[in-house]
């Protein structure tokens, strides 16, 4: 009983957010549970079997055109445009996670790479989608609304992770992650709960895109498509903690709010931080930010030597 | 586990104060008028930007220099706020709403290109704040019907309007052409002008292709070209895309009869030193070449301006650079003539605006875009020439020599 | 004739493509290290070559061993003091760590160097001899033999020295190679800095044909992926091989296709071969 309380306050900590009348908050806001969604979303299939999708992306963008395109060139509302880019994202994990979820490691992350690049360079060359130009959405000012909506999108996922992290589903996830083989050998169907991981992750990733894309009014392939965002939501959940219900959060809320306070005061140098955030955390860090509660309280600053002795030539 | 909890609430405690902190922030000193813009400093168009970065500071350090402004019974002093979108136009469009909600600053200023004011610009509109820009040149930023939306960069779908038209005139004149364009919504502007121009004057287009603006590789385009002979040959891309071109030709011996134009980068003194000799001979456009005809109320003239310009930043101002300014003095003018900070009356001072600036006088159309012709440009001797506007202000070097034939 | 011309320029802006290529593969294949920082070495190198041209008036040619040695020094202190440390962690971490990097060295870049064009401009830049009525760029010329020469040095490198040996064994098996008195923090190390040395001299010579800038590494890196996907693990030549492909193939899109389709037409044929042919290479996984 006591386990919910704690969630449940910071859910209605949140959700009060826009009632403080700071314009400002809510644009963070909206940004860090978006970001927080596609930090679960990849949890999801990244972090419980240990597929590295670097095509996440490709889900996002295709959330993000399926709902621009609705809204920009068909005028239909946004809930059938969520539900459109939603369709897009599912059938295509789907249609091309039977083929590339046979290949492991290195090759499955850069089929995915690929995959991101290929839908990127189709849309840029599509009429529907306005070529390289991108589509711009209708204008409305809605920011209370977009973010009650990332915020329920969020506790969606989050609530998704948290029952897959319990049941059945999760334990054959998992044993995949440990050693597919084995898995495999047992009788687990592996492909069949890999494809039903990466569509999950799919369906959460295409509508924190679409909201996206009608909250800024605009979508184009460079932007839609981005590796760096990919990269992002990875290194969200990693520096939480993959594979956990609440790291994913965490890692993203704290390196939203980090990343966002440096884009706007020293906007230049923003980026050059995250670079070296990133490398160091990989050196010190490479279980995320919930392992390392556990092992500092454990270990102190020995935990930090005894990752880099675990894993140096 | 629960430790973790409530550190992460805390933090997220802590994160919230902070920001309502920092927003309660102490309120400006009186009598600053501010004018925001996100603009690529780092990032694959930060050659560019960085042009009107400099003019925008550039003019606004010398209205302050010279006494600020007067709005009713006060004076003001101008102030920039330039943040840094890397180029993304994402960041772009957060950082704008930011630059509005919580920075607050009174107006806003544009970025670099057409693709980032198109969609930027929805920004501006949204949150009701008057924009002045003079980087983003394509007519679908101005055809949405927006109302605070104003431009200095002359329509993009008439870049090549003054050199089509000249090439009619020329002797011997053009029949054929081989347009190249990117595809971003500048250059795709480009080419829909472009294309019904040569239809209305009878030229034939015999190649006309579009290339990615992301990777562009021109050698193939050049083998098609090579192998059509055109008399003219147009370009239109940004900077990179135009010394790849010009590079990419000489070394496959691609040469058009008589001339080659590019929409960006001739006027731009970096591109003719990148070139070197490779250049000769090019032409290109430009709304604004350096010349004591425009007077302007806080540089003198145009020639002025660009002394002082090029003694500040060590290089040669150019059109990027001169609209820049335009767009700061449009403020400037406005503010003075509404007399009040209200951005519905601010807005309606600029699209009323009337004055001469060292870039051209400056009237916006009812869309918000303003209109001024082209000038036709070669570069000679390293040198940029004006050649013509709607009649001939120089002779030109024509036709011009072809790669092999050229002295070394 | 068109299709003559068009087939020449694929094969010798293919092989620039396989030289870039060449490192990421020596350290893919070797090191298990997909390395995302790849374009940015090339950059680098390409700053290298520009600056002891303009500034020491030295033929491009004749710096682009000074440009391999300077990024060598670069990759040897890059993988013995970081990369090292993580080598034996998930593979994820690689594939950030070295994103990371890319982040970092560009940022550098750009703050050093500013993003100032710079075209790397020898007289003889824009040379070209016409045979059988095709036009020959002599320029893309020597970068295609600069190419097969490299590729044949590495080849030679890794059959027939010692050093090569040791490289070999150390990609088959470490523990092994270990007992033989392989030391792996200088071999990574001496691997790493080998293959984006050879990243800084295609650098150098893509400053010939096209110009440096510090953001030219993203494309770079994505179109080396694409070719050491395609080429395969095993030979430097088929690396090369492997970049005249994906020359070919683009030069064709661009004028029977479209201009705008050669990268969709690149990263499918990467999707393709991955799908079809899942298993390539030193390792499997």
């Amino acid at each position: 009983m006591l386990r919910w309380v704690v969630p449940a306050l910071c859910v209605i900590a949140l959700a009060a957010l826009p009632l403080t009348g700071n314009d400002v908050l809510v644009q963070y806001g909206i940004d860090a549970l978006l970001f927080a969604t596609l930090a679960q979303a990849w949890n999801i299939l990244g972090g419980f079997t240990g597929y590295v999708s670097f095509g996440n992306s490709s889900f996002y963008g295709l959330g993000t055109y399926g709902t621009a395109i609705a809204m920009a060139q068909l005028h239909w509302p946004f809930g059938v445009g969520l539900a459109l880019g939603a369709f897009l994202a599912v059938a295509c994990a789907v249609l091309f996670g039977i083929p590339i979820l046979r290949l492991r490691g290195h090759y499955f992350a850069i089929a995915t790479l690929g995959l991101s690049a290929t839908l990127a360079a189709i849309i840029a060359n599509l009429n529907i989608s306005g070529k390289n130009i991108g589509l711009i959405l209708p204008l409305t000012r809605a920011d209370n609304a977009f973010y009650e909506e990332a915020l329920i999108l969020l506790i969606a996922a989050t609530a998704t992770v948290a029952w897959i992290a319990k049941s059945r589903f999760g334990t054959a996830l998992l044993a995949i992650r440990e050693d597919e083989d084995a898995a495999l050998v047992m009788g687990i169907n592996t492909t069949r709960y890999k494809i039903a991981a990466l569509a999950l992750s799919a369906f959460f990733t295409s509508i924190a895109g679409g909201i996206h894309a009608y909250w800024i009014t605009f979508v184009d392939p460079a932007g839609s498509f981005d590796l760096t965002l990919n990269v992002r939501m990875i290194i969200m959940a990693m520096f939480g903690g993959p594979g956990t219900v609440y790291g994913p959060l965490i890692g993203a809320f704290t390196l939203s709010a980090v990343y966002d306070v440096l884009a706007s005061s020293i906007s230049t140098a923003a980026a050059l931080l995250f670079g070296i955030v990133i490398v160091l955390a990989v050196i010190f860090m490479p279980r995320g930010l919930w392992d390392l509660a556990r092992g500092f309280r454990q270990d102190g600053v020995r935990y930090f030597l005894q990752n880099i002795r675990a894993n140096r030539l | 586990m629960k430790r973790l909890y409530t550190v992460a609430v805390a933090a997220m405690g802590a994160v919230l104060c902070a920001s309502a902190v920092l927003d309660a922030r102490a309120a400006d000193s009186p009598k600053i008028v501010t004018l925001g813009a996100s603009m690529q400093l780092t990032g694959a168009d930060t050659n560019l930007a960085r042009y009107f970065r400099d003019g925008y500071q550039v003019t606004v350090d010398r209205i302050n220099e010279q006494g600020g402004i007067r709005i009713g019974d006060d004076t003001y002093r101008l102030a920039l706020k330039i943040l840094d979108n890397q180029s993304n136009i994402n960041l772009g469009i957060q950082q704008y709403t930011q630059l509005i909600t919580r920075d607050k600053v009174d107006f806003l200023l544009g970025p670099y290109g057409s693709n980032h004011t198109l969609n930027e610009s929805s920004i501006a509109e949204k949150y009701r704040v008057p924009m002045v820009e003079g980087g983003g040149a394509a007519k679908q930023i101005f055809d949405r019907g927006y109302r605070y939306i104003f431009g200095t960069a002359p329509p993009a779908e008439n870049y090549f309007g003054s050199t089509v038209e000249m090439m009619t005139k020329l002797d011997p004149s053009v029949h054929t052409l081989a347009l190249l364009t990117a595809d971003d919504a500048f250059d795709v502007a480009v080419r829909a002008g472009t294309q019904a121009l040569a239809q209305r004057l009878g030229i034939e287009l015999v190649v006309d292709q579009v290339y990615p603006e992301a990777t562009p590789n021109f050698t193939s385009l050049l083998a098609l070209v090579k192998s059509k002979s055109p008399d003219a040959i147009l370009v239109g891309g940004h900077e990179a895309e135009s010394l790849n071109f010009l590079r990419e030709a000489k070394s496959l011996d691609v040469n058009a009869r008589y001339l080659t134009s590019l929409t960006v980068g001739v006027p731009s003194h970096d591109f003719r030193i990148a070139l070197g000799k490779d250049a000769e001979g090019v032409f290109g456009m430009t709304p604004w070449v350096i010349s004591p005809v425009m007077r302007d109320r806080w540089f003198g003239d145009g020639q002025q301006f660009a002394q002082l310009f090029q003694h500040r930043f060590n290089y040669e101002p150019d059109y990027h650079v001169a609209s820049a300014v335009a767009d700061v003095e449009t403020f400037a003018y406005a503010l003075e003539a509404a007399g009040t900070l209200d951005r519905e009356k601010v807005r309606d001072a600029i699209a009323k605006s009337d004055f001469e600036s060292a870039y051209a006088p400056i009237r916006y159309q009812a869309s918000g875009q303003i209109d001024i012709p082209q000038i036709v440009i070669q570069v000679e001797n390293g040198k940029v020439m004006p050649i013509y506007t709607d009649h001939f202000l120089n002779k030109p070097n024509y036709p011009v020599s072809a790669w092999t034939k050229r002295n070394k | 004739m068109l299709l003559a011309q068009i087939l020449l320029n694929g094969v010798l802006l293919g092989g620039l493509y396989g030289l870039m290529a060449l490192g990421m593969a020596l350290v893919w294949g070797v090191l298990n290290i997909v390395n995302l920082a790849h374009g940015a070495f090339v950059m680098l190198g390409g700053y290298c070559v520009y600056f002891i041209f303009t500034g020491l008036g030295i033929d491009p040619f004749a710096a682009l061993p000074f440009a391999f040695l300077a990024i060598f020094v670069l990759g040897y202190l890059l993988q013995r003091y970081v990369l090292n440390l993580i080598v034996r962690s998930a593979q994820l971490n690689t594939l950030l760590i070295t994103f990371g990097l890319d982040v970092v060295l560009t940022y550098l870049a750009q703050l050093a160097f500013t993003a100032d064009f710079r075209t790397i401009n020898p007289s003889y830049a824009g040379a070209n001899v016409t045979l059988f009525g095709l036009t020959l760029p002599l320029l893309r010329f020597a970068a295609f033999v600069a190419a097969l020469l490299f590729a044949a040095l590495l080849w030679v490198i890794l059959q027939r020295t010692r050093l090569g040996r040791a490289i070999r064994a150390t990609a088959q098996n470490l523990t092994a190679a270990r007992l033989y008195g392989v030391d792996p923090a200088q071999l990574y190390a001496l691997t790493f800095g080998l293959g984006v040395g050879l990243a800084g001299a295609a650098g150098g010579l893509y400053g010939m044909v096209a110009q440096v800038t510090p953001y030219i590494g993203a494309t770079l890196t994505a179109k080396s992926f694409v070719i050491t996907i395609i080429g395969g693990l095993e030979n430097p030549f088929g690396i090369v091989l492997g970049g005249i492909v994906i020359g070919i193939i683009e030069a064709l899109a661009s004028i029977y296709i479209g201009a705008t389709f050669t990268d969709a037409i690149s990263f499918g044929l990467l999707l393709i071969i991955l799908i079809v042919r899942p298993m390539r290479g030193l390792r499997t996984a």
